[in-house]
């Protein structure tokens, strides 16, 4: 059998009633690693990771979802995985897709797993607004199901994509900003098994989300990295 | 005359606070400068009060005091920005030495395994 040089990372907060499978069902992919990366989670989330045959990283402070993930991309940087595979751990994201999500990667930077007829109205206003604000052509800009080709793990691996907070506009602006293309493939998805969208929680947050999204784009319009010392 | 007493006081309180401060190694040395300038601004005003009223008349304010709450309001805008700033920068840092330290903890504990040796315990939540 080949090194495997495909990584599966699922970011995981208090997710033990749920990660087992999520790491089983990632597993089954041929000639990947499963990798979770616990963000300092109080629960047995480590253990039973542990137990289902997965990697564990423990980051020792909570850094949100994004956070969890980049620890992920690093860790593929850092050991020379060239496709990364991200989904959540509390089971909404079908494992099935992986293999079609990854099939997918070989023509762009990155590919996104979408459930249009999951999205509820608020979710469309608000996506659609984004759309016109940024000229993302993405409708599904939140979905946390997602493949990351080479190119686009040494760009949000970089220090310049760690004070990013959630895995959606902002990580897709500085992806297309550098001109990495984005491709989204419809994925049926399930209801989440427990918990539920950190986002959309409470009107305040929405609120708080929206201003905070919008200063995102508006800071982001034309912003060109500079090129990485030795890359 | 009262009035400069007080704010001379206040501006030595500052001055001697400061450096009760960084002696007990609760203040980082670049800021305790900031603050020293601010006592010496502070004593400084307060020994010849009439500066503020010499620059007033020099720059055509109406009323001079007000320029002394302009130029205080300024500088602490200035620095809480420049304070912002700070926070994120160590934001970033902190940030990325988190996710650091798991990647070698993870590293570390492969090696170990593959040296034949024990595992380490793990203990979530305190570190």
């Amino acid at each position: 059998m080949p090194t495997p040089d495909c990584l599966v990372v699922i970011p995981a907060y208090n997710e033990g009633a749920s990660v087992a499978a999520v790491v089983a069902g990632a597993r089954a992919l041929p000639g990947a690693v499963v990798l979770v990366v616990s963000d300092a989670s109080e629960d047995d989330t480590v253990a039973v990771a542990l137990d289902a045959g997965a990697t564990v990283l423990e980051l020792p402070a909570r850094l949100g979802a994004w956070g969890a993930i980049q620890t992920g991309l690093r860790y593929a940087r850092r050991h020379g995985f060239r496709q990364v595979l991200t989904l959540d751990a509390d089971g909404q994201h079908p494992t099935e897709a992986l293999p079609r999500l990854r099939a997918a990667l070989g023509r762009d930077d990155v590919v996104i797993g979408t459930c249009p007829a999951r999205l509820s109205l608020a979710r469309r206003i608000a996506w659609t607004y984004f759309r016109l604000l940024t000229g993302l052509k993405v409708v599904d800009v939140t979905s946390g199901l997602r493949a990351y080709g080479p190119r686009a793990i040494d760009l949000l691996a970089r220090s310049e994509a760690s004070l990013l907070d959630y895995q959606d506009i902002g990580v897709l602006l500085l992806l297309s900003g550098q001109g990495l293309t984005i491709h989204e493939l419809p994925v049926a998805m399930r209801k989440r098994e427990n918990g539920h969208s950190r986002v959309f929680s409470s009107w305040f947050s929405v609120v708080r989300y929206m201003v905070h999204t919008t200063v995102l784009c508006l800071a982001q319009i034309r912003r060109r990295l500079p090129e990485e010392a030795g890359a | 005359m009262s009035l400069i007493v007080v704010t001379l006081a206040i501006g030595l309180a500052l001055a001697g606070t400061i450096l009760y401060m960084v002696r007990r190694d609760h203040l980082h040395g670049p800021y305790a400068l900031g603050w020293l300038l601010l006592a010496a601004g502070i004593i400084g005003l307060s020994a010849f009060p009439r500066v503020i009223d010499r620059i007033g008349e020099m720059t055509g304010v109406y009323y001079p005091p007000i320029l002394l709450c302009l130029v205080a309001i300024a500088a602490l805008l200035i620095k809480s920005l420049l304070g912002d700033l700070q926070r994120s920068r160590q934001e970033r840092a902190l940030r990325r030495l988190s996710q650091k330290l798991a990647i070698l903890e993870q590293d570390m504990e492969e090696m170990r395994v593959r040296q034949g040796l024990p595992a380490l315990r793990r203990e979530p939540g305190r570190d």
